[in-house]
């Protein structure tokens, strides 16, 4: 496979069910070796995409490129080049770690040989440490996606689509699993990802932002949040939050979202970061933050019909 | 509306092999929003779940109090409204449907009736959605709607169970907002959250692990105890201690239990 | 049932119920699709053979011949021949169902046979009891055959002939006859099989967590959840009728109000039986297999339907009492074709209450409260 072709290409992708468009005309490219995050609200449409990418939607109309291979004949040639881990179903439950890993090989007609020795080094890779003999069940929910992923991975794709692969998972075993996604783009895979956890949202090379079925931003993180917050970002603390209601009405102050025992104040500019130094409440502290992405979803999302 | 206040002692639980409370102690000071830490399988569930009567402790015992007065669970059961963390609304129902049906097993006067439900669904932003089905609702619409009908009650106090999973940022956020609104009304809020963010977000947290309280207090003064600057170094310094796994299976209850025991 | 049952609550499920049933294309139907399909399908497919049918023969001639024709037919195979009742009238043994038929010979047999003339003898069978009036109706022109073969020597045996006349069916039609039964299978299956999802739904689709921390009784939810499913049960028995009536021409000699109010007390205990399977299982597809087993198995093989119940070994004429089907059985058959009444159903009423009460008892104590596995 050339270097040249994009892992992922989409131009002008619509997908339609009865009247309501789920996808409206999105066009991105994904590089690559690259971690690809694609974030929205819920009902944005990202798996509707992830779907017709991963040769199980016909496009209504628009073309998908996927690994170079289009969706000719039913989109099967895609799905050899794809490893997808869905949202809602993952493992059987009532099956052993052995019989689900068993059953993903047979689905992707690996011989016996090839897949036991697969099998072998991706449980390795993912540093599995139960019996092979527990049931799906019993294991921890961390545990699970991380055996959801190694079925996933076991054709060894080129591109591996996760839709969401940490909701509800503790922690430390979030950061485990993207320890994992980015040993696999290490290797020159390509991981396309979606996630409500914002915190996890920082190790994504690219972020697409989608909107009711419309890409309303396509960049890096950091280039995401100057684009959201052109101006100044600060922090406030308060006892009194009366206090900070009121600073929500001052010139040159574009926002302000309480974010726990704070406040996030996004600022036009220096010169309104200035003003509200000089009159600044008593009993109010102020620090200068960097912008999270929580704080660009917000800013980027809000204000659209969701 | 009488304030309500909960108070949990040596609450032990046992499920299939799994030891899901280990003696937990919690006091969930009347007209306060707390929040209930802890990662998956930490035991937050089995804990909501015995505080509403769903579950019974094998040991221990929850004390229900109105106005600081001990009370029976049976006279404050009423005025418990519980939001399961699970998908628990009929898809093939609508808005309006749920609101009807619960205001039936709750038996509201129809005027009390009328100008909750608007001010509800006013404040959730859902009136656009009276007939939409739960089924066609997207996440944070469908934790909103569960919201509501815990709401229409008019309870003294509301235990969510992980209302904000799976939800996307500006829904959390609303929802968030939602959960303020109760606290001003002096309810009682209990939260569970696998959201360490959320964490400082309530006036009292509860750290739970393994079926057992870490910590607990006011959110900063849990933080300066534990000489760190999250509360998910907490739950990170922990899982290092118990080598790989967040959580274990085989049974071996982690006694070392980290953080400050809770008086 | 607990004192603090609300009316009010037990509608707002039964409400719900009735929005849940009307937006699923499958639950309505099975509930109106089923029995016409059923009924129909099985009236004309199903037909039955039997052997070992009581018969009793009353011999007024007492001649030679007359010995041989009627040993003829007690030796035939088909038959299992009894004494007559002592001193009673000739057609009591169909009355008392000592008998399923009775051979009559008059008392000029022999005589008519010799002289050259008609011989005539009759046999009269218990029409009601179809399964055995339309085998019995096979059986007789082959054995006929063999006693005029065999009393050649006798005489011109070609004239001896067999009028056969039907007690209570007088038209002897299988159908009339299998398809009040089989409204009963019907019936009940489609009955168990409505409810046996209504519960275990709840169970697995979460809602039941949220429901039990509502004041809700379990009463509340149990007769909440039956009301519905027994207008549209009903409404199901109703289309059976019709089918019955109009479809296949089967003559309904009771009230047609003691009719309908059986069905729903038969509609209830199979409903409740369909709500202790979903309480019991909480999970759907275990459910709908357990009910579909519970539901037609015995039904068909134990309710009297394809077997009497007088034919079964004794422990299982009273192991049978414990199914509702049984007890419906009689009355279906009893109110079509007999025209009995409230009192001849005295038996099978009580039968079917005490089930249905039972039933609906065990399902609401059954009924968890809360989520201990």
């Amino acid at each position: 496979m050339p270097e040249a072709t994009p892992a992922i290409e989409t131009r002008d992708l619509v997908i339609r069910f009865g009247k309501f468009t789920a996808v409206d005309g999105v066009s991105f490219t994904v590089r690559r070796g690259e971690i690809f995050g694609f974030l929205g609200a819920n009902g944005a449409g990202k798996t509707t995409t992830i779907r017709a990418l991963c040769g199980l939607l016909a496009p209504t109309s628009g073309e998908v490129r996927v690994a170079g291979l289009d969706f000719s004949n039913g989109g099967n040639a895609i799905k050899s080049k794809v490893g997808y881990m869905s949202q809602k179903f993952t493992l059987y439950n009532d099956l052993t770690v052995a019989e689900n890993l068993a059953f993903a090989a047979g689905l992707r007609k690996l011989d016996p040989e090839a897949a036991a020795a697969r099998t072998r080094e991706l449980l390795g890779f993912i540093g599995f440490d139960h019996p092979l003999g527990a049931m799906v069940r019993d294991l921890p929910g961390g545990l699970k996606q991380e055996l959801a992923l190694a079925a996933a991975i076991l054709h060894d794709p080129e591109i591996i689509f996760l839709d969401e692969p940490t909701a509800g998972v503790a922690p430390a075993a979030r950061e485990r699993f993207w320890g994992l996604i980015g040993r696999l783009t290490d290797s020159g895979k390509t991981v396309l990802v979606t996630t409500h956890y914002m915190d996890e949202a920082e190790h994504c090379g690219r972020i697409a932002l989608m909107r009711a079925g419309r890409l309303i931003a396509l960049n890096t993180p950091e280039a995401l949040k100057s684009l959201a917050f052109p101006g100044p970002m600060l922090e406030a603390t308060t006892e009194d939050p009366r206090v900070v209601s009121e600073l929500s009405g001052r010139p040159g102050v574009l926002s302000v979202q309480p974010y726990g025992m704070r406040w996030h104040l996004s600022l036009q500019d220096k010169t309104a970061w200035k003003s509200l130094a000089a009159t600044l409440p008593p009993g109010l502290t102020l620090r200068h933050i960097a912008p999270s992405l929580e704080d660009v979803f917000i800013r980027l999302v809000e204000g659209g019909e969701r | 509306m009488a304030l309500l206040g909960i108070e949990a002692r040596g609450l032990r639980k046992r499920l299939g092999p799994n030891q899901a409370l280990a003696g937990a102690s919690l006091d969930f000071s009347a007209g306060l929003l707390h929040g209930i830490i802890g990662p998956d399988g930490a035991g937050k569930t089995t804990l909501l779940r015995t505080l509403v009567g769903l579950l019974r402790s094998d040991q221990g015992e929850v004390i229900y109090t109105q106005e600081g007065r001990p009370a029976d669970f049976a006279a404050v059961r009423p005025f418990l409204a519980y939001m399961p963390q699970q998908q628990s609304l009929y898809p093939d129902l609508s808005v309006a449907e749920h609101m009807d049906f619960f205001r039936d097993l709750y038996r509201l006067p129809a005027a009390v009736y009328r100008s909750r439900a608007e001010e509800l669904l006013r404040i959730t932003r859902l009136e656009k959605f009276r007939d939409r089905r739960a089924g066609e609702l997207s996440g944070g619409m469908y934790k909103k709607l569960g919201l509501i009908c815990a709401l229409l009650q008019s309870p003294a106090a509301v235990l969510l169970d992980e209302p904000t999973n799976g939800v996307d940022p500006i829904s959390r956020r609303e929802f968030w907002e939602l959960l303020y609104r109760l606290a001003d009304q002096k309810i009682l809020v209990i939260i569970a959250t696998a959201y360490m963010d959320e964490a400082e977000r309530c006036a009292r947290v509860h750290l739970l692990d393994s079926g057992k309280v870490l910590a607990s207090g006011e959110p900063r003064a849990v933080l300066r105890d534990a000489k760190v600057s999250s509360f998910e170094e907490i739950f990170l310094n922990r899982s290092d201690r118990k080598e790989i796994r967040p959580t274990d299976t085989g049974g071996t209850s982690n006694t070392a239990a980290a953080g400050v025991p809770h008086a | 049932m607990s004192l603090d049952f609300s009316p009010g609550r037990a509608l707002a499920i039964a409400r719900k119920e009735i929005r849940h049933i009307l937006r699923d294309p499958f639950t309505l139907t099975l509930a109106l699709g089923l029995p016409l399909v059923l009924v129909v399908f099985f009236g004309f497919a199903i037909d039955f053979d039997v052997r070992g049918i009581t018969l009793v023969i009353h011999d007024s001639d007492k001649s030679r011949i007359s010995r041989q024709f009627a040993e003829i037919f007690a030796s035939s195979g088909y038959f299992l021949a009894v004494e007559p009742a002592p001193g009673s009238g000739v057609l009591r043994e169909l009355d008392t169902a000592r008998a399923s038929g009775v051979l009559l010979i008059k008392p000029d047999f022999a005589r008519r046979l010799i002289g050259g003339r008609t011989a005539q003898t009759q046999f009269v069978l218990d029409g009601a009891d179809n399964t055995r009036a339309s085998a019995i109706l096979g059986y007789l022109p082959g054995i006929l055959r063999a006693a005029r073969h065999r009393l050649t020597q006798d005489g011109p045996a070609e004239r001896i002939t067999l009028s056969t006349r039907f007690l209570y069916n007088h038209e002897l039609n299988t159908r009339w006859f299998v398809i009040p039964g089989l409204a009963v299978i019907v019936m009940g299956l489609l009955a168990i099989m409505l409810t046996a999802l209504t519960v275990a739904r709840e169970w697995e689709n979460g809602s039941m967590e949220l429901l039990l921390s509502t004041p809700v009784r379990p009463w509340e939810i149990i007769l909440g959840k039956l009301a519905p499913y027994l207008i549209l049960g009903l409404i199901g028995a109703v289309f059976i009728y019709l089918t019955a009536r109009l479809g296949f021409g089967v003559p309904f000699r009771g009230s047609h109000l003691l009719y309908f109010l059986l069905c729903l007390l038969f509609l209830t205990a199979s409903l409740a039986q369909g709500l202790l399977i979903s309480v019991a299982t909480r999970q759907q597809q275990l459910a709908m297999q357990l009910s579909i087993i519970t539901g037609l198995l015995p039904s068909l093989l134990l309710s009297g339907f394809v077997f009497p119940i007088e034919s079964m070994p004794v422990f299982f004429q009273y192991f049978t009492s414990i199914l509702s089907q049984k007890w419906f059985m009689m009355i279906s058959r009893g109110v079509f074709l007999q025209g009995s009444g409230a009192l001849d159903l005295a038996r099978p009423i009580l039968g079917l209450s005490v089930i249905a009460g039972v039933l609906l008892t065990v399902a609401a104590k059954r009924f968890k409260k809360d989520l201990e596995p």
